[in-house]
């Protein structure tokens, strides 16, 4: 027996396990998007069990990628999880710089700031959508009542006024429309994970060299420089994992997106899998199919753009 | 280039005092060692020429300018630090030209300087590779560069030799011995390793818990050593004490106070006839190095010292032997306050 036989045998019984949890349902999906399955028919009760004499060939394909919803969906999801990713990271990076700072209360202050990745996602939807950014209850309406009040009184001013009436009317903006429900998911999200970014960050920076930062003092680096030149390719690596893990979670975003607007101008993916697949199993296994393919192929993407910092 | 002076220089963290109140002048030109125990305040005095740390109290000058509120880079000043800070994602010609380009100098002549520093330090084919591709010594020699471009008045060294082996840092310190005379600048140089102290130097400072034992040449230091402590920390192996109750006749007559201490160098101490010995001692450990062999000794009444000598066969183990020294050699302390006794 050679050295490695013997670790890969004790190995296999795992791998195998893993595969088949990986395949089968795999497999599953991928007979299911190849026949008529539907969860309930009064006039074809023959398609309502999976079997292969329902056979419809690419018919589920093309019944999907003609869907209106479906171009729609897979633009908000790359739409949503882009968004979430480059919001997360810019905001992580600031936060973790600014609180990396010695301040009185910087460990409850600490603390504070990775509570929102506690609280779970549907809760978050729901306290963002009615409580904040609702129109008329929320904190947003409250805020633009208020402001246009003041723009109001400010009107009246004698000269001033004239300039403050040529400013339009400021409208409370409603997230649970068309137009903006998917701004809605982005900033709930967005806030919910900036937290595990900072948390990533504010680990990596505290390995961060300070003789090195000493050296850029020296050379008469001004805190611009040294963040630019020497924070963030130090940061290189955790940025590229917040990016990875974000994307991999992001992508299959479902709670939010049911809470906010029940899927109307914000569907993704995932979502539009959900709604096929309340009759239409054969169509929601395609376009599961096709989410595979978009996640394989955002995965390319990002090992590409990626991996180099994971490598060196 | 341009001297300087420390005036009162105190440092202190809260209500820990770390330097007490230090005096000094540095020439132009001066190749200038801080020596010290672990712990004394080396690297925090050095920091504070740096402008890495904050002055407490008193006056730093370098040239003819109090630079207590000039910003580090502008102080004309720069370091060597002891893990060497390379920056570990730019390559090596922008680690030396970094400094250079933060104070907007033309592209033509960063590159120049950059590339008369790597032929001097002989790095020019390593000037693409990244630190992380570097031998300890060839990064060593990175960070000098990336000092010498930057044409300081003054060059700040901390313990830049201690992560280097034997072999190298015996070389290394020949080279930083063979560019101090090449270019002339002021150094000033941190170690605790006093073979580095005694060959670098023009001028050693002796600290002890934030305070400025002796200053001086190291022939000097070696000779008229200001105190006990000096005594003992210039030289290796270190200086041996003896009190009167460990001396022969011949030995109380040196000493000549009984609350004196008698201080004998290892490589002064040899033995000799029973009428010229200053004690006797039994050997109970004989270092053989070669070169030379280190005795162990210890007298009648406990004291233990070491005689470095080059006669092999003088000493037996556990065989009680004479020993003796040159008495202009000797040094003479005085047992309460440990300073030199001049005779
Ligand atoms: N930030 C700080 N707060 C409190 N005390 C400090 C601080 N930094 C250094 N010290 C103390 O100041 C003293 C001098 O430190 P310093 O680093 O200058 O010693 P050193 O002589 O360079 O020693 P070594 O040879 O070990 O490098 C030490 O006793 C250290 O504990
Ligand atoms: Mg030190």
């Amino acid at each position: 027996m050679s050295d490695r036989t013997l670790p890969r045998l004790l190995q296999t019984p795992a791998v195998i396990l893993l595969l088949i949890w990986m395949l089968v349902p795999l497999g599953m999906t991928l007979f299911f998007s190849f026949i008529r399955y539907v969860l309930n028919s009064l006039r074809r009760p023959e398609w309502t069990t999976p079997s292969i004499e329902n056979w419809r060939g690419g018919g589920n394909y093309s019944f999907v990628w003609n869907n209106d919803g479906f171009w729609l969906a897979i633009y908000n999801s790359v739409f949503m999880v882009t968004s979430i990713i480059v919001l997360t990271v810019l905001l992580g990076l600031a936060i973790a710089v600014l609180v990396n700072k010695n301040f009185p209360g910087r460990g409850i202050v600490r603390v504070l700031l990775i509570s929102p990745f506690f609280v779970m996602p549907a809760v978050n939807a729901v306290l963002w959508i009615n409580m904040i950014l609702d129109p008329v209850l929320g904190l947003q309406g409250l805020a633009v009542g208020g402001l246009s009040n003041i723009v109001d009184a400010l009107r009246g001013l004698p000269v001033l006024g004239n300039f403050f009436s040529l400013w339009p009317e400021i409208e409370p903006i409603s997230f649970r429309a068309t137009q903006t429900s998917a701004i809605a998911v982005i900033i709930m999200v967005t806030w919910q994970w900036t937290p595990f970014a900072v948390l990533i960050f504010m680990t990596s920076l505290q390995s961060e060299d300070q003789q090195q930062k000493e050296a850029a003092i020296l050379d008469g680096a001004n805190a611009w420089s040294q963040f630019r030149n020497l924070t963030l390719p130090h940061l290189g690596r955790p940025i590229a994992i917040v990016v990875m893990i974000q994307a991999i979670f992001h992508l299959s975003l479902y709670a939010e997106v049911e809470i906010v607007s029940r899927g109307n101008g914000n569907k993704n993916l995932p979502y539009l899998i959900g709604e096929l697949s309340t009759n239409n199993i054969g169509a929601a296994s395609a376009a599961g199919i096709f989410a595979v393919i978009l996640a394989n192929i955002i995965a390319i993407f990002l090992l590409r753009m990626v991996g180099k910092t994971l490598m060196d | 280039m341009a001297g300087l002076t420390l005036r009162n220089v105190a440092k202190s963290y809260g209500a820990t005092e770390v330097i007490e109140s230090i005096d000094l002048d540095i020439d132009d030109g001066e190749f200038v060692v801080f020596v010290g125990p672990s712990g004394c305040g080396k690297s925090t005095l050095l920091r504070m020429i740096a402008g890495l740390e904050e002055i407490s109290g008193g006056e730093i000058s370098i040239g003819d300018e109090i630079v207590n509120d000039v910003a580090p880079a502008k102080r004309g000043v720069a370091m060597v630090f002891q893990t060497y800070a390379l920056y570990p994602h730019m390559s090596v010609y922008k680690n030396m030209a970094f400094g250079l380009k933060q104070a907007k100098m033309p592209a033509d002549q960063i590159d120049e300087r950059v590339k008369a520093a790597a032929e001097i330090l002989d790095i020019t084919p390593l000037l693409e590779r990244t630190p992380r591709a570097l031998s300890g010594g060839q990064r060593q020699r990175v960070a000098i560069g990336r000092a010498i471009v930057r044409e300081p008045d003054v060059f700040l060294f901390d313990e830049p030799l201690s992560n280097l082996d034997a072999a190298l840092r015996v070389q290394t310190r020949i080279e930083i011995a063979r560019l101090h005379e090449r270019l002339g600048t002021t150094m000033i140089y941190v170690t605790h390793d006093q073979v580095e102290a005694m060959t670098l130097a023009d001028k050693i400072v002796v600290l002890r818990s934030g305070n400025v034992e002796q200053v001086g040449s190291p022939i000097e230091l070696y000779e008229t050593p200001r105190n006990m402590f000096v005594a003992q920390f210039i030289g290796s192996p270190k200086m041996n004490f003896f009190g009167p109750d460990d001396l022969s006749e011949k030995g109380h007559a040196l000493l000549g106070n009984p609350d004196f201490v008698l201080g004998l160098r290892p490589e002064h101490m040899a033995k000799v006839s029973e009428k010229d010995a200053l004690l006797t001692a039994v050997p109970n450990l004989i270092e053989n190095l070669g070169e030379y062999a280190l005795v162990h000794c210890t007298t009648p009444k406990g004291t233990e010292f070491i005689v470095k000598t080059t006669d092999f066969t003088a000493f037996e183990k556990s065989v009680p032997a004479n020993i003796g020294a040159d008495p202009e050699r000797a040094h003479l302390f005085d047992a309460k306050t440990e300073l030199r006794i001049e005779r």
